[in-house]
């Protein structure tokens, strides 16, 4: 009985450790002045390049960025701002649900 | 003389890059290939920020038979990002060296730069610009241009498909014999590559080709 109510309480532990390192996140920036493909791959290479985002995906017809982060890290809604500004583009609005 | 104008463009230069903001993404690489009814140019810039670029470029005026050779800043003064538009404001400087293939001046060397703006508006569906340059070679030639250029696209593509437009440049050279050239073209635009092709109503060819990494 003892090892059983072992095993249960490593297990328990285990499966909550997986659940807590999936934590990874998506933001979508709505952006002003996204016209062109020019634009996508400005924006595609400064926010890319962070070492936080996984992944980015520009969508021109919509004039959205998706952003999706590594595991457990994430950039402030300000440094996005200011990497969209840098890049020369300004910020609508910054979301973690598309609309 | 010739050390006055080309101490102020030098000097006009230097401001340029105090006041500099990039024309590309910060550390885009561009390089722009045109051949025109007018002219044949390479130009081949870096963007440190967002509103500057700093490159080389090099011109040959065919009907005067002159190569530049110059080192080009392009600033943006002002971007307007709306939702669904985009419009600039440009300043273009460059100094350099002029070369003279023409019989009265063969072999001639001099100093040369040009000054001048660029202005545009542009959504999905439509492009508008218009350009001015004042360029100055001294003994060789020195001429003013200007352009507007006008486009629309049939259609509207995402990231990555191959975007289409129609378009017409209207190029006014008034030192030049052809003072009006009309060149309908067609762009092709598709991630980092941007391809123009078309013929003046002479039948001269346009190809143009923009490439940003």
């Amino acid at each position: 009985m003892k090892k059983l109510i072992f095993f249960v309480v490593i297990f328990c532990a285990l499966y909550r450790s997986s659940s807590a390192e999936d934590k990874s996140l998506t933001v979508y920036a709505y952006v002003n002045g996204l016209v062109c493909d020019f634009c996508a791959r400005a924006l595609e290479m400064t926010i890319g390049k962070q070492n936080a985002v996984k992944a980015i995906n520009v969508n021109l017809k919509d004039k959205v960025i998706t952003i999706n982060f590594n595991d457990n890290q994430r950039l402030e809604d300000s440094v996005i701002s200011q990497l969209i500004n840098d890049a020369g583009y300004t910020v609508r609005e910054i979301t973690n649900e598309k609309k | 003389m010739k050390i006055t104008i080309f101490t102020i463009l030098f000097t006009f230069a230097c401001f340029n890059i105090t006041k500099a903001r990039p024309v590309s993404y910060p550390g885009g690489l561009t390089l722009m290939l045109m051949n025109s009814a007018m002219k044949n140019s390479l130009h081949t810039h870096y963007s440190p920020t967002a509103k500057t670029s700093l490159g080389y470029k090099i011109e040959y005026w065919r009907g005067d038979e002159f190569t530049l050779n110059m080192i080009q800043m392009n600033n943006l003064i002002k971007r307007w990002n709306k939702p669904e538009s985009q419009a600039n404001f440009y300043l273009k400087s460059a100094i350099g060296a002029a070369l003279s293939d023409k019989a009265d001046f063969e072999s001639k060397k001099n100093f040369a730069g040009f000054i001048g703006i660029s202005t545009d508006w542009e959504n999905q569906r439509y492009f508008i610009q218009y350009a001015n340059r004042y360029t100055k070679a001294f003994e060789i030639k020195d001429f003013y241009t200007q352009f507007i250029h006008l486009g629309i696209a049939p259609y509207i593509g995402e990231y990555g498909d191959i975007h289409t437009w129609f378009m017409i440049k209207i190029d006014h050279t008034p030192e030049f014999d052809r003072k009006l050239v009309f060149t309908p073209h067609l762009r092709f635009f598709k991630n980092v590559h941007l391809v123009e092709v078309g013929a003046d109503t002479k039948g001269k060819i346009m190809f143009n080709y923009v490439f940003r990494y």
